[in-house]
């Protein structure tokens, strides 16, 4: 018993304190030290939960969030991936792209929200391009820098059989770059989530974001909370889904065991 | 006519910005015979690795002449191969999958690829390892896969680079064995890179010698012990004859860099 506790030290470590704080939120609003209208409780976010789940509200949202999520990662995914293979493989195209990289780095993405705004309207457009530049950096950096750091005693080694750049391309960069593009696509799920949620609370018309501003200005704290945790159980279950993946394309990449 | 001829070969690396070049090796002068094994030992630094890549045609040559059957070496060729000190397989294919890489790299045309391939992990004694990746493997069966990898693609010339450098003493001397084992099979012409007096000698036939600043040879030794080779044999009077001949040309190599390094 005390093995099967300790193994699992860190799991029931964690759920205990989450518990622990649930419950200190529960009790300060059942004990009056604070006004619930602010905060809102564990139980009533439960019920509201249940609630929003049934009426469709729920399914609404992240529908709404989803397209717009799943549009910006794709396109994040393809052109970030597609650049940066290029920009790995041929040096001129990453000086070409290098001053756009660096102003990405630099300067915070949703400064140019309005200018989208102006451009494309209130709601999907503005959204998904918003979540697209979130996502693209790390996914092009990744995908430049697996592709350009490729090992080059492995480039030896298939030159001394004879291989051909082209070999070299297919048959060592670009599967020696897998795990690296992963991990990029994996920081590219987390930004693109909250590029689209940051994007719906300003200029939405629909989706989680829109939600919470929403219940926000009508000073409904418990459905707001609600969108909140669905947010996070999305981004959960997102991140985990991506960390499933990075672990079957690594796995050439455990080191040895001794 | 010898089947490797180097005359008066120079090597020259660029330094990193614009300081000019080093040389690596300078004006060395070499013939390997058909179905030799030559070893080539010397200190870190004396260029002996640069050498055999130069003839893997890996390495440009700055000055001098480097023919192979007669034909001039201008890059990597069918009829040789290397085995490199890092086994540099792609870790994400089996054993079976690099070894089959060597072969279509090479746009091996002749039956089926996995069979010849099997056929080589067979013979480096990893045949049950076919499906396994690198890194399920310790560093002594990588070095076989490594030589798998070269021989399946059937050279006239096998290049080795210090393939052993990193293995235990131990895993050194089977490979050493397990090596001779193979290369009296069809003996192949062998050159081999080592900075392991006892090794260098066990294997070859003729043990070239080599200093540095700038690489050069020292000495070219034949090595006239019967074949094939006993592990005993490292203990008779003859082994250590040579041995002391060629501690002696590494010890006054070991010498002169000391002074250099004072002098500096």
């Amino acid at each position: 018993m005390t093995r099967f506790l300790r193994s699992r030290q860190t799991l029931i470590l964690g759920t205990l304190s989450m518990l622990g704080i649930l419950a200190m939120w529960q009790l300060s609003v059942s004990l009056g030290l604070i006004n619930p209208f602010f905060v809102s409780t564990p139980s009533l976010v439960a019920q509201e939960f249940w609630v929003q789940f049934q009426n469709g509200d729920t399914m609404r949202d992240v529908s709404a969030t989803l397209y717009s999520f799943v549009l910006a990662l794709g396109l994040a995914t393809g052109v970030g991936i597609g650049l940066g293979v290029l920009a790995g493989w041929y040096r001129d195209v990453e000086s070409a792209l290098e001053p756009f990289i660096w102003f990405k780095y630099s300067a915070p993405t949703v400064a140019f929200y309005p200018l989208f705004i102006a451009w494309l309207g209130y709601g999907t457009p503005t959204i998904v391009a918003i979540a697209f530049l979130f996502a693209l950096t790390p996914i092009y950096a990744n995908t430049l820098a697996g592709i350009k750091n490729v090992d080059r005693d492995l480039v030896r080694a298939a030159t001394s059989f004879g291989a051909r750049p082209w070999d070299i391309f297919l048959r060592v960069a670009l599967p020696g770059s897998v795990p690296i593009v992963v991990a990029g696509l994996q920081l590219g799920v987390g930004r693109a989530l909250t590029g689209v949620v940051v994007a719906e609370l300003f200029g939405g018309n629909a989706g989680l974001g829109y939600s919470i501003n929403y219940y926000a200005q009508h000073l409904q704290t418990t459905k707001m909370m609600v969108s909140i945790v669905i947010i996070i159980l999305l981004g959960v279950a997102l991140t985990q889904a991506l960390a499933f993946l990075e672990s079957k394309t690594d796995a050439w990449r455990v080191t040895p065991k001794k | 006519m010898a089947q490797i001829e180097v005359r008066n070969l120079s090597i020259e690396y660029r330094l990193p910005k614009g300081e000019g070049t080093f040389t690596a090796v300078d004006s060395v002068s070499l013939d390997i015979e058909a179905g030799e094994f030559v070893t080539i030992v010397g200190s870190s630094g004396c260029g002996k690795s640069t050498l055999l890549l130069a003839i893997a045609g890996l390495v440009p040559i700055a000055d001098g002449t480097l023919t192979i059957d007669g034909d001039a070496v201008e890059g990597p060729g069918p009829n040789r191969s290397v085995v490199f000190q890092e086994a540099s397989l792609l870790p994400w294919k089996t054993v079976l999958g690099n070894v089959r890489f060597g072969l279509e790299m090479r746009r091996w045309r002749q039956g089926d690829l996995s069979k010849r391939a099997m056929q080589y992990i067979n013979l480096v004694g990893l045949g049950s390892f076919a499906d396994y990746h690198p890194h399920q493997l310790s560093g002594g069966m990588r070095q076989r896969v490594n030589i798998a990898r070269a021989l399946a693609v059937d050279p006239a010339v096998l290049l080795m680079d210090e393939p052993f450098g990193a293995l235990d003493a131990q895993t050194r001397e089977v490979m050493g064995d397990e090596l001779l084992r193979i290369w009296e099979r069809d003996r192949k012409t062998a050159l081999f890179v080592t900075h392991d007096i006892d090794e260098a000698i066990f294997l070859a036939d003729k043990v070239v010698v080599m200093g540095r600043n700038p690489g050069h040879i020292k000495d070219v030794i034949k090595v006239d012990l019967p074949r094939p080779r006993r592990g005993e044999m490292l203990d008779s009077d003859a082994f250590a004859e040579y041995r002391r001949r060629l501690r002696a040309h590494l010890a006054a190599d070991m010498a002169t860099m000391h002074l250099v390094r004072e002098a500096v």
